[in-house]
């Protein structure tokens, strides 16, 4: 039997197909205007990978922008929400995981589970640029790089430049304003992950961290965050094999194949 | 008596010259990551055009943001303080001034002499600020300079309910994707700025006479707004408000 998980993201949508609890076939794509439409293009495209169909799968969860909608057109048969398939998905590929910071495009949030993987507690910040993907992104524009790069670009900065603000906007201001004076783009680039970390720190101590720690979602794609994160928060951040952007859709998938069980 | 003032912005920096009641001078030009060492020449510059020489300054009082930036002034000055000088002297009967600028809100409540008597300001956040109409103007294609003229052209209200600027950035596009127009969608950008001017103006105390300040207060969309929510009567500044605060700290030199 199969199961599916589909996540829609404020800038990327993932599709994530399991078979006995593993990983049979995923897709991601940069979101469209509609999240029902991410939602069809971004199932059809990871079905399409094993030349499947919809109604091959079993049982379908969707979960992120619109999950209800999506769930009402009929492309899931139950929507949950981005907390609870988070925590699912990495508590089912890191078992001793406490404690996952998720940073999205537009939002980051800690979520804390139990040995089961139970949710225990969580914050988001969804209100402010700072601390979410979007910073990251606005300031890669700012310094010409993708967001790719920027990470690698900061990883060789020798002298972290200080950053006055938080707000992504002045940030960029000030970005620019350090470029005029002729600091080096790495330097910039490793000033702004650290402005990055400290801002998901600020959020990770409203909550308290327990360890084991891992980072989802786009930004712990980001090695220069994820290093800074470790020192300020003076924690290893497990890693894992799977795309970090499908960890949600595969917390979906495997809530899709809990539920199966009960709702019919 | 001849004073400068200069106003080292975030975003503009602006030298003004003030001999009595009269602009002898001014000059504004964007603040660089370079200006603490362009601001002798911005000086040599403003005296030549207006016809004087450094002797014949009495005083110079640097405020804004970068008032440290230049080591020349005689002294520095809140910007606030600068500003609330800047009102009582042109408009005497005023006690609040809203100082709109390009990365700051400010609220002033000031005395009969242009004491501050209390502020209350926002320089953490670009949400209602120069920088916020600048970023959203620039999502819908729309130069600050044409703001008024499109706005104007709107049909029916589009409430954008973001306040941080960067995700009022996808709020915009996203309504434009589903096919609103742009001079609603201006229209929207100028009140939700209202809006949160007006949020921290209740929050020092009921309004009696008021003026608008800062590059912001050009406006004209945006004052109008302000004026159908608050309640006192608005003196409009009678120089450019964009200048203000250069023009307080030109008026506090005086008293040196």
């Amino acid at each position: 039997m199969y199961f599916g998980g589909i996540d829609v993201g404020s800038l990327t949508a993932q599709a994530v197909i399991i078979k006995n609890g593993a990983i049979c076939s995923y897709h991601s794509i940069r979101v469209k205007p509609n999240p029902v439409d991410s939602a069809k293009t971004v199932l059809e495209a990871a079905l399409a990978q094993k030349g499947m169909q919809r109604n091959d799968l079993t049982f379908t969860v969707s979960t992120g922008y619109g999950r209800e909608q999506i769930q009402k057109e009929g492309l899931s048969q139950e929507n949950m929400s981005e907390i609870s398939c988070h925590g699912k998905g990495a508590h089912s590929i890191l078992p001793q995981v406490r404690t996952i910071i998720d940073i999205g495009g537009q939002d980051a949030k800690v979520i804390r589970v139990d040995s089961g993987g139970e949710l225990m507690n969580f914050v988001m910040n969804d209100k402010c640029a700072a601390g979410t993907g979007r910073f990251l992104e606005v300031m890669s524009k700012t310094l010409g790089v993708t967001i790719e790069e920027l990470g690698p670009l900061a990883l060789k900065g020798q002298n972290f430049i200080e950053m006055s603000n938080r707000c992504s906007i002045f940030c960029e201001t000030e970005v620019h304003h350090f470029l005029q004076r002729g600091v080096p783009r790495e330097d910039v680039a490793a000033g702004i992950c650290r402005t990055m970390a400290e801002r998901v720190h600020a959020l990770v101590r409203r909550i308290g961290v327990e360890k084991e720690v891992t980072m989802t979602g786009g930004v712990a794609k980001n090695p220069a965050v994820r290093k800074e994160l470790e020192r300020i928060m003076n924690v290893r951040l497990l890693s894992y094999t799977i795309d970090s952007q499908i960890v949600g859709a595969l917390g979906a998938a495997l809530l899709a194949q809990q539920l199966s069980g009960v709702k019919k | 008596m001849i004073t400068l003032g200069l106003d080292i912005g975030s975003i503009f920096t602006k030298g003004l010259l003030l001999e009595g009641d009269r602009i002898r001078g001014f000059l504004l030009r964007e603040t660089t990551g370079n200006i603490g060492s362009e601001l002798e020449e911005m000086i040599e510059q403003l005296l030549s055009q207006s016809g004087l020489v450094r002797e014949n300054i009495a005083a110079i009082v640097a405020t804004g943001q970068g008032e440290d930036l230049y080591k020349g002034a005689d002294y520095g000055e809140d910007d606030f303080v600068c500003v609330a000088a800047a009102t009582r002297h042109l408009l005497p009967e005023v006690g609040l001034t809203i100082d709109i600028g390009g990365q700051s809100i400010t609220t002033i409540l000031s005395g009969p002499q242009g004491e501050v008597l209390n502020y209350m300001r926002n320089d953490k956040c670009a949400s209602g600020s120069g920088r916020f109409i600048e970023v959203l103007g620039a999502a819908l294609g729309v130069p600050m300079e044409e703001i008024d003229a499109v706005a104007g052209r709107s049909q029916k209200k589009i409430a954008v309910s973001t306040q941080c600027a960067v995700f009022a950035e996808s709020e915009v596009i996203s309504y434009v994707n589903r096919g609103e127009s742009i001079p609603d969608l201006v229209a929207g950008v100028c009140d939700s700025v209202a809006r949160m001017v007006i949020s921290q103006v209740l929050r020092i105390g009921p309004v009696d006479h008021y003026t608008v300040t800062g590059g912001v207060a050009r406006f004209q969309s945006i004052v109008e707004k302000l004026e159908e929510r608050l309640n006192g009567r608005y003196h409009p500044f009678p120089i450019d408000p964009q200048l203000a605060a250069v023009y307080g700290a030109a008026l506090l030199g005086r008293e040196e």
